[in-house]
């Protein structure tokens, strides 16, 4: 047993990898198609972050989108401002969200904020980044963004190349979660998820974990962010805010399936299908998003991964 | 400078009004509700319509508020009943989560249905004099239906023996509950309440300049802030911290800019959270 134990892990992480290498085959040379998968590739990256802080520590990070944003800003103005190479900058940015996550873990640790308190104040703080950004007009044009560049051929500019660098972050992600599930850290996340207050009596530091947790949450939500902006091609507090960032990552993951490895995959497609279809809506697709989002709450808040566990009897991780 | 003040305390005061719903709501049903702005862009927008439609302002008033409530209403009796069945904090999580995505819905909504309506309410007379300083009549007549509501408010609370069972209820839901109280319809009541305040606060945005559907999140994070920094589960706290932080605005926006101000605000809820999370006025227990 002990042998093929993370077996179904393997299986699923070659599988994820070869049917999202073959999307660009099916989307038939279309650059806004391959834009649009690009983006989910990116979107799906957030989310598995955001499962490592919430699904796993239920730390309710409201800012995944601020985090990702003061990493991208960082990064960009170090580029445009002091003429910083981006391969220098982007670990800035990394390292600059990883201790905000990590700051904002620990002080919430330490003062003993429930659930609610810690999604008022990272909420509070996406305001503040927001304002910030929209106030600090001379390093970030507030409104009107920045223009940015790809980073050298084929890496980070728009087309296909970009497509497999972000599917290999992508990856590199999943491996990630999956290595720091099957460590020590793992074993202590599913502890705090049970029962945060019979995993500090059998002697976990749930301080230490939960700190753990967000940091390493943050830090892929700063280098996601940051990959972002260079592909992207442009920056404003928009690409960052609450609604573009926060709300469609709790939903693909809620989607998917909270705590599992496949689920923030599985969300990102739906999720992704979804908004193409009700794109020609227009201005209702934030009621869509909303009424999907109350929905999975209320009803379907197992996610999909554990519907497929039941209905295949297959362990999916 | 006795301008600026004059405006801060008016604007806290109206801040206050939606802030003591979120308090309430907290405190009673323990949901933290994310779509109080919207029950106020429900009040506001509803009262436009009413006008529009050629309805007297006056009433139009009365029934938008009242459309708030009924608003108010259905939320706690559909959408909310999922999050009262569960207790602690999965409730609190629940709650949170379906309000955030109430707040969408009606965003959604309005944007795309009333876009181009908003509400503003204008008087006969735009200003007059009290021994010098020229007060707006919209701010003089906002300043008292915030402050008539909250004497209203106490006197319900306090006076009454309604009140006695809601303020019971904040103490101790569980305690409440042996002594015989059936906290669902309570809270029924207090969400409709909270909402037609809400809805209060909407119309008398209207009347100080005026009220859009977009402004929903901007009226739910001042709220918020207000509520947070007051304690989220003291009435007293509330409306003492909605007039502090409504003259530090009115002040810190005439000497140091808008942003600037906003930044300041919500420093001070982070610091409330963290320093004293039972709000800055709680008694230390």
């Amino acid at each position: 047993m002990s042998t093929n134990r993370y077996l179904a892990d393997y299986v699923t992480l070659l599988l994820v990898a070869a049917v999202l290498a073959l999307v660009p085959l099916g989307l038939g040379g279309s650059a806004y198609y391959l834009r649009i998968a690009t983006l989910m590739l990116i979107y799906m990256a957030y989310a598995i972050a955001f499962n490592i802080i919430f699904g796993h520590t239920r730390q309710l990070f409201l800012c995944v989108g601020a985090l990702a944003g003061s990493s991208a800003y960082i990064s960009v103005v170090l580029v445009m401002k002091m003429s910083w190479s981006p391969w220098a900058s982007i670990p800035v940015g990394i390292v600059s969200a990883a201790v905000l996550g990590g700051v904002f873990s620990y002080v919430s640790v330490r003062r003993g904020l429930g659930v609610i308190f810690v999604g008022i104040v990272t909420l509070v703080f996406s305001m503040i980044f927001h304002n910030l950004i929209l106030g600090l007009r001379k390093l970030t044009n507030g409104e009107t963004g920045i223009e940015t560049k790809g980073l050298g051929p084929g890496v980070l500019e728009p087309g296909l190349g970009s497509y497999y660098v972000i599917l290999g972050v992508l990856m590199a992600c999943l491996v990630l979660y999956h290595l720091l599930m099957r460590s020590r850290a793992g074993t202590a996340f599913r502890a705090i998820a049970d029962d945060e207050f019979a995993a500090e009596l059998t002697g976990i530091d749930v301080t230490m974990y939960k700190v753990l947790a967000a940091s390493v949450g943050s830090a892929l939500i700063g280098a996601v962010g940051a990959i972002y902006a260079y592909y992207g091609g442009f920056i404003n507090p928009t690409v960052y805010a609450l609604v573009s960032v926060d709300i469609v990552v709790l939903v693909m993951l809620l989607l998917g399936g909270m705590g599992t490895l496949l689920g923030p995959v599985l969300g990102g497609v739906l999720f992704t299908v979804l908004d193409e279809i009700v794109r020609p809506l227009g201005r209702l697709n934030v009621l869509v998003y909303g009424v999907l989002m109350i929905i999975l709450v209320i009803t379907f808040r197992q996610g999909l991964v554990a519907v497929l566990r039941k209905v295949t009897k297959v362990r999916i991780p | 400078m006795i301008a600026i003040l004059v405006d801060g305390i008016v604007q806290g005061l109206q801040l206050s009004l939606m802030a003591v719903g979120i308090t309430l709501i907290y405190g009673l049903g323990g949901v933290l509700n994310l779509a109080h702005g919207q029950f106020a862009v429900v009040g506001g927008i509803a009262t436009a319509l009413f006008i529009e439609a050629g309805v007297n302002p006056l009433v139009a008033c009365a029934l938008g508020i009242l459309s708030a409530g009924v608003f108010g209403l259905v939320v706690d009796r559909t959408l909310l009943l999922p999050a009262y069945r569960s207790a602690g904090e999965e409730r609190l999580l629940l709650g949170l989560l379906i309000t955030l995505g109430l707040s969408f819905v009606v965003n959604g909504y309005l944007d795309y249905k009333y876009a181009n309506i908003s509400l503003t309410l204008n008087l006969a007379t735009p200003s007059f004099d009290v021994a010098g300083i020229t007060i707006r009549t919209a701010s003089a007549v906002a300043a008292s239906i915030a402050i008539v509501a909250f004497v209203l408010l106490f006197a319900f609370l306090k006076g009454t023996l309604l009140g006695k069972v809601i303020r019971s209820l904040i103490q101790n839901e569980v305690g409440a509950g042996l002594c015989g109280i059936n906290p669902g319809r309570i809270r029924t009541l207090i969400v409709t309440l909270s909402a037609m305040m809400a809805g209060l606060g909407g119309v008398a945005q209207g009347l100080f300049s005026s009220l859009g559907t977009e402004m929903g999140n901007e009226l739910t994070s001042f709220a918020l802030i207000v509520a947070v920094v007051g304690g989220v589960r003291s009435v007293n706290g509330t409306l003492v911290a909605g007039v502090l932080l409504g003259i530090i605005n009115a002040f810190a926006s005439y000497y140091v800019g808008a942003y600037l101000t906003l930044i300041i605000l919500l420093g001070a809820a982070v610091f409330t959270i963290l320093l004293r999370p039972a709000g800055l006025f709680a008694y230390r227990t």
